[in-house]
């Protein structure tokens, strides 16, 4: 190919100030191959592409280099402009003459030579480009939703609405998540149950909505459009098509008195349970660890007071494999745990206020469990050591976030507004009750949340004292706590009832396992990544899959609605289509000199690599050799890079076009 | 009196005096709970770098019924009503009006604020006005250094006022003095009433 143009982009003053675009372009025209040349204020704005688009035509272009910013930035503008001006798409190429050259140099002659080596190894590459043609991929339409907390009910019925099958798939034994255990909701206080509750029946109502609750995501293959999702259903011991949900195999377990993790272990439930009475499905477990039956063999009454047989202690754990084309990862989140030795954690928690050993030192959630009118005390607030009302409540903002100390640096989020909350809900159950709030600051971004919050103290009378507690202890049955208002300068300390945490949200466990089942990224903390913090809030930068609620970053239940229904549309979008067209930036094995070694099998992390056995004309096996699936492989180039024979190259990146591009310079 | 400016506050339903934080409420006619603690009174008092406790601690203390702290320190006596606080406050609190009304309460209660001859001085001055229905400068001077233990101060400033007719030796007396009188039992119906504090 030697008909190219080069177009040089002066980004306003970002290229053109440290580098000089008029000699760059000058030196273009000299290269081999380049037939005409320009430089342009703005390349991607409207009258720029009209200049390339018109130079392809006078000057019968047939290969372009674009010298302006990022590929990432605007490669699709290019290209789109080159295939509206007759030319493959895949013929236009970038230098990236801003972030690699402009932005990060001073020094203009040399910056400018920097520029024109960048420029003349793409026209080198684009040289031996070839024309490439995009892959279509058959899109399957049905959704994966991992997590039936709030964000993936609302993603699972705005999908299902939208007439697309859906698979909602739960780790715990019923949907509803968190919000499920809170009592009301900030800021308008309506009842969690009563909002939510609904959503859940909805859900196991509907035609198109596939429910696997005590369930777990196996393992994850394939690509956008083609998942193949392997779940593990979890022995329930009760047959689900036989139960009816009566109830008496749970009044007559005689297992009565394990503590109930619904209940922030407030109350206890027999071996046989629903986590709670509007659990959906409203079919019950068997705890294995705790059962008699699993322990010594010696009960099995459940079995024989269940009428219509469901009870099953031969139940197998069972491998379902489902079909999907796009997957919403919605696992939302956990509470920092400030016991000496953290479940999955390396960081102590807090010794100063007792790790935990304090019986009346709760978090947020034991809280609301409290406050709950479906909760183990029906809504009375009792402090759980001795079941005394508390007079004096002591929250304390803060605990774990905000602490580089504890490894979390960041604000969740939810915290100043669900104290707000707490501080009201004790008001109206101990109208004699004075509620105390330690916080370092209050953080009350959202419509009507600081009105919210101002009337907790204005109108509650909830007295909120600006600064960390230092130190919690147990004195007689007091709590007392131990800090300072930083408004008046001096040291404070309160004889609290009852004290009540608000620990920091962290990410689900194993939420790392998942992300690499998945193939998805994840920060420091374990929160999953988005593709782009602004402009692709939703999706992963993996194709095919997108994100909702706490799972990506902590978040009150508005938000996380708000981003489940976008990933929802995300995903209608996705299914919106019938073929998929993919960049065919993709591998190819050269099958006459492929040794069949498969190097590049074991390599391939999208396990795209299939082995091919090549035959005469009598069916005869001569040998077997790589092959490179197009709608899986990613480009990555990995197996070119491994291949020991070189019989593996990546379109748009050849060894040659590779080599040519080393040695322009 | 003992310095309890930095002592540690123990919060609790008894410590905390609501009785009070109604009271200066009721007085000042401005909500006290309303201020977040923004400092914007302290930034711009006048005032600010004689007083113990800046204007917006003030506020905090109230918040948290500490009456013995406002009233034990001298800054409510400092305060020069200039009502620049008043003026650029974001939440609506009228400071000058409470620390009038915490001068009303301290008044009332003898104050706890010993320190501050402010008082005496404003007690002195309004005798003043009940006696001779107008303010006799010589007695107020003789009488405010003599009470306060203080017999030599500004005395060398008497005889330049002297000279210049600032100061009278003898005092003379309101010809209306019943007038006064009716003003100052017209105040007394009233605060029995309740209508004045």
């Amino acid at each position: 190919m030697s008909r190219i143009g080069v177009f040089i982009c002066h980004c306003g003053e970002n290229i053109s100030r440290t580098v000089d675009v008029e000699q760059v372009a000058q030196a273009a025209r000299q290269m081999v191959g380049v037939t005409y040349a320009c430089d342009y204020k703005y390349m991607c704005s409207d009258p720029g592409q009209t200049l390339l688009k018109k130079a392809v035509a006078e000057h019968r272009l047939e290969g372009i280099v674009v010298a302006a910013c990022s590929p990432r930035m605007h490669e699709k503008t290019f290209r789109n402009a080159a295939q509206a001006a007759g030319l493959n798409p895949f013929l236009c190429e970038m230098a990236n003459i801003r972030e690699h050259c402009s932005w990060v140099h001073d020094d203009r002659v040399e910056a400018t030579a920097k520029a024109t080596d960048i420029v003349h190894m793409l026209v080198e590459r684009v040289r031996k480009n070839k024309k490439l043609i995009p892959i279509t991929v058959p899109v399957t339409k049905r959704a994966l939703i991992i997590g039936g907390g709030i964000a993936g009910i609302q993603a699972a019925l705005d999908i299902a609405d939208c007439g697309h099958q859906v698979v909602l798939v739960e780790r715990e034994p019923s949907i509803g998540g968190h919000m499920a255990m809170l009592s009301e909701t900030f800021p308008t206080l309506d009842c969690s149950q009563c909002i939510m509750t609904p959503r859940m029946v909805d859900v196991v109502n509907h035609p198109k909505i596939t429910l696997h609750t005590y369930s777990e995501i196996e393992s994850v293959d394939g690509y956008i459009g083609n998942f193949s999702i392997t779940i593990k259903k979890k022995a329930r011991s009760v047959d689900m098509a036989k139960c009816t949900g009566c109830g008496v195999c749970m009044e007559k377990c005689p297992q009565k008195k394990i503590p109930n993790e619904f209940d922030k272990n407030l109350g206890f439930r027999p071996a046989i349970y629903v986590p709670f009475p509007q659990a959906v499905p409203n079919t019950p477990v068997i705890d294995r660890e705790h059962c008699t039956k699993f322990i010594n063999g010696k009960c099995g009454v459940c079995q024989k007071v269940c009428g219509p047989g469901a009870v099953d202690y031969e139940q197998q754990d069972e491998l379902i494999v489902e079909q999907v084309g796009a997957i919403v990862v919605a696992t939302g989140f956990k509470l920092y745990d400030i016991t000496e030795k953290p479940k999955g954690s390396a960081i102590k928690g807090y010794g100063e206020f007792g790790h935990g050993k304090i019986p009346d030192v709760i978090d947020g959630l034991t809280f609301e469990r409290l406050a709950s009118a479906s909760g183990p005390t029906g809504g009375k607030i009792i402090r759980p050591s001795d079941g005394k009302e508390p007079k004096q409540v002591v929250f304390v903002q803060c605990v774990g976030s905000r602490a580089r100390e504890k490894g979390i640096s960041y604000c969740s989020k939810v915290c100043c507004m669900y104290t707000a909350k707490h501080t009201m809900l004790y008001k109206h159950k101990v109208h004699d009750g004075q509620a105390y709030v330690f916080f370092m600051d209050a953080r009350t971004p959202g419509k009507s949340y600081d009105e919210f919050w101002r009337r907790a103290i204005e109108e509650e009378e909830a007295v909120y004292i600006r600064g960390m507690v230092s130190r919690v202890y147990q004195k007689g049955d007091k709590v007392v706590v131990m800090g300072s208002d930083i408004a008046v300068g001096v040291q404070v300390e309160i004889e609290a009832d009852l004290v009540v945490l608000a620990t920091a949200i962290q990410p689900r466990d194993g939420a790392d396992t998942l992300a690499q089942k998945l193939g998805i990224s994840y920060d420091k903390y374990n929160f999953y990544s988005e593709a782009h913090a602004k402009l692709r809030p939703v999706e992963c930068a993996t194709a095919g899959i997108y994100l909702a609620g706490a799972c990506q970053g902590p978040k009150d239940i508005p938000d996380t609605v708000s981003q489940a229904s976008a990933a929802a549309a995300k995903v209608m979008t996705l299914f919106s289509k019938d073929q998929l067209e993919r960049e065919p930036i993709v591998a190819r094995v050269n099958e006459k000199f492929c040794v069949g070694c498969l190097a590049c099998k074991k390599v391939c992390a999208y396990g795209a690599v299939e082995e091919k056995e090549i035959r005469d004309r009598q069916g005869n096996l001569i040998r077997v050799v790589a092959y490179v699936n197009p709608g899986v492989c990613s480009g990555c180039g990995t197996c070119q890079a491994t291949c020991p024979s070189k019989s593996v190259e990546l379109d748009g990146y050849t060894d040659e076009q590779v080599m040519a591009m080393l040695e322009t310079l | 009196m003992k310095n309890i400016k930095n002592t540690k506050m123990e919060l609790s339903q008894e410590t905390m005096n609501v009785g009070f934080i109604k009271k200066v409420e009721a007085l000042s006619g401005s909500s006290v709970r309303r201020c977040f603690q923004c400092g914007k009174c302290s930034a711009g008092c006048p005032m600010r770098s004689f007083m113990d406790h800046p204007p917006n601690r003030i506020v905090r203390l109230i918040q948290l019924g500490q009456w013995e702290r406002v009233l034990a320190g001298r800054s409510i006596w400092y305060c020069a009503s200039c009502e620049t606080c008043s003026t650029r406050c974001p939440n609506k609190v009228d400071l000058a009006a409470i620390m009038d009304a915490l001068r009303k309460l301290s008044w009332d209660a003898d104050g706890p604020s010993k320190e501050s001859y402010v008082q005496l001085a404003n007690k002195l001055f309004i005798n003043n006005i009940k006696q001779y229905g107008r303010q006799y400068e010589m007695r107020l001077a003789a009488v405010f250094n003599v009470k306060s233990g203080q017999f030599l101060k500004d005395l060398m400033l008497g005889p330049k006022l002297l000279s210049k007719g600032k100061l009278k030796m003898f005092h003379s007396k309101n010809k209306n003095l019943a007038e006064i009188e009716k003003i100052f039992s017209r105040i007394e119906e009233m605060r029995k009433k309740g209508d004045a504090p």
